[in-house]
């Protein structure tokens, strides 16, 4: 009796020691951090008074009344969003059936694609400020191609498309890894059966490859869709905003309302709005993505 | 004779493929040879190639930002994160995995929701918490900040991989009288071996190169900075002088790439046990 007593305390007390030391730094990362944030967004604050205003649910009416700076990121982040989504996954999986086909470069061409991913999204953005302003100059001097004379960082719609390709260039290496990994577990002999029953290349692709990678589309389509929400680093270096502030995501505009205008109830609110949505839009698509997967 | 055709197309296939990757990496290459050019030649060409390499540029930037001191900060904060994150999400998830109860669920659970809350949200409480707990302005209060931000991937990792490994094997070495912290790392851990190296790579570039959580903790002093941070000051003031900060870009990743170099099989490897477990 003592004894059986004994060992369910003993093993309570391991269970403590081994989970503790995880959810204490949790807490202080993220939960004690969000709460304060869920009492903060109902102040108005300017960061340095010792008592914030209590204003209730002022600072989300404000926002939601005709806030043009926060509307406009947020329809920047929802186009960038969405095209982003679409076009690296589109691209990653075209590249991927490309190099899942034995050559002799394969490891090569694999690696080369990954490096830009492992550089961090500051600098991506000044390369690539370095070489939309000085490096195109140069490029149509010897090729004598007009698009080489846009400004591409200077004119609203090129500045879009611009944070769009940099972006995709700097990540599309890390997308095409879990679709290689993905096609790898799409067993061979399928295929061979499709061929036996004529099926053209195509038909494969559509008919049973495309379903078989479900999994990888999944998560990929997970990653790109919370890391293309949070979309903050590569702006910041390579158009700062602009031009005429058409460039702000809604995590750009929240740190410039929190650290550069003090407004930070105001920021705060926003910030618990971001977090909703992501929330919301990430729930969904894992749910209906999960519902057309289908097993090998 | 099909054969041949598809040998043929499989080698202008593999050319184009080829060409490709070399004009992807190209701006990489422009960066690169415009660090060693003079700021006339920057100038007056940029892709021309440097007429003669100057090392200068790297000997001043070198100097100016003082470059092993950054380095020495970016390897604290990386090790000391990386060493904490392995440690107490191995730990954990292992025992959330193993204990079948309704709290060991909802402990899980509470473990990995934060993957879904945009840093960008709790930023500004994050800095003030760090404060309160004298975690600021020093570079390894910011490696232990990075254990909770790292631990939730960390743990949905480790998770899922410690259900893979039967239970078999914690009962017979309870049996030879192992138990505890000895049971977990004579012979769950090394078992862990691989998703381990997932986690310590993941989390090694992005520690390595993170912006944004040093750029609120720790840019207030020259001391502390880190290299990403220093290259992005350094932009910032040197806005003409494009070939100083294109050396202090190619300085701040050279790390990354000579790691990439030498881990490139299992970089790759890495990733995709990483993400297509998770």
């Amino acid at each position: 009796m003592l004894k059986t007593l004994g060992k369910r305390w003993r093993e309570k007390f391991e269970f403590g020691i081994f989970t503790l030391p995880v959810l204490i730094c949790i807490a202080v990362a993220f939960y004690i951090p969000f709460a304060m944030t869920i009492r903060y967004s109902m102040t108005k604050w300017n960061g340095i008074s010792k008592h914030p205003k209590f204003v209730g649910l002022d600072n989300f009416k404000q926002i939601f009344a005709g806030d043009t700076n926060f509307s406009d990121a947020a329809w920047f982040t929802i186009k960038y969003a969405v095209l982003y989504i679409v076009i690296v996954n589109v691209l990653a999986i075209l590249l991927a059936v490309l190099l899942d086909m034995k050559l002799r470069s394969t490891s090569w061409l694999r690696a080369a694609f990954f490096i830009p991913y492992i550089l961090s999204l500051v600098i991506v953005g000044f390369i690539w400020k370095f070489i939309f302003m000085q490096g195109f100059n140069s490029l149509g001097e010897s090729t004598g191609w007009a698009i080489f004379d846009l400004s591409w960082l200077g004119t609203p719609g090129l500045a879009f498309i611009s944070i769009l390709g940099v972006s995709i260039w700097q990540s599309i290496g890390f997308y095409l890894v879990i679709y290689i990994a993905g096609l790898q577990s799409v067993p061979e002999d399928l295929k061979e059966a499709a061929t036996v029953d004529g099926a053209g290349p195509l038909r494969r692709f559509f008919s049973i490859t495309l379903p078989l990678l479900a999994p990888s589309i999944t998560i990929s389509v997970f990653m790109a869709l919370t890391n293309s929400i949070k979309v903050f680093d590569v702006i910041l270096s390579l158009t700062g905003g602009g031009p005429g502030g058409t460039t702000y995501s809604i995590a750009y505009d929240i740190y410039r309302d929190t650290f550069q205008n003090n407004l930070y109830g105001y920021g705060t609110a926003k910030a618990l709005i971001l977090f909703l949505a992501v929330l919301a839009v990430t729930i969904i698509q894992l749910t209906v993505f999960k519902r057309r997967e289908v097993e090998a | 004779m099909t054969t041949n055709h598809n040998k043929a197309g499989k080698i202008i296939l593999e050319v184009i493929l080829v060409l490709l990757s070399l004009l992807f990496l190209y701006p990489l290459f422009l960066t690169i040879i415009n660090s060693l050019k003079s700021f006339g030649e920057v100038m007056t060409d940029v892709i021309a190639l440097p007429q003669k390499l100057t090392f200068s540029n790297y000997a001043y930037v070198w100097e100016f930002i003082n470059y092993p001191r950054l380095f020495l900060n970016n390897f604290i904060i990386t090790g000391v994160g990386l060493l904490g994150i392995v440690f107490i999400s191995s730990i954990a998830a292992y025992k959330l995995a193993r204990t079948k109860t309704r709290w060991s669920g909802v402990l899980y659970f509470l473990c990995i929701m934060p993957m879904l809350i945009p840093f960008q949200s709790i930023m500004l409480t994050v800095l003030q918490t760090a404060k309160n707990l004298n975690l600021s302005e020093s570079t390894w209060g910011l490696g232990l900040l990075y254990w909770g931000f790292g631990a939730p991937l960390a743990v949905f990792i480790y998770h899922g991989f410690v259900k893979g490994i039967p239970t078999e094997i914690d009962e017979s070495a309870t049996i030879d009288g192992a138990s505890g912290f000895r049971l977990f790392f004579s012979v769950i851990f090394p078992l862990l071996k691989s998703v381990t190296t997932t986690i310590v790579i993941i989390d090694v570039m992005w520690i390595w190169n993170d912006f944004l959580l040093p750029l609120l903790m720790v840019n207030g002093s020259p001391e502390t900075k880190t290299l990403t941070l220093a290259a992005y000051t350094f932009v910032g003031q040197y806005t003409s002088d494009w070939q100083y900060a294109m050396t202090a870009m190619v300085m701040a990743v050279l790390p990354s790439i000579v790691v990439f170099i030498f881990l490139q099989k299992y970089i790759v490897k890495g990733v995709v046990a990483g993400a297509v477990k998770g």
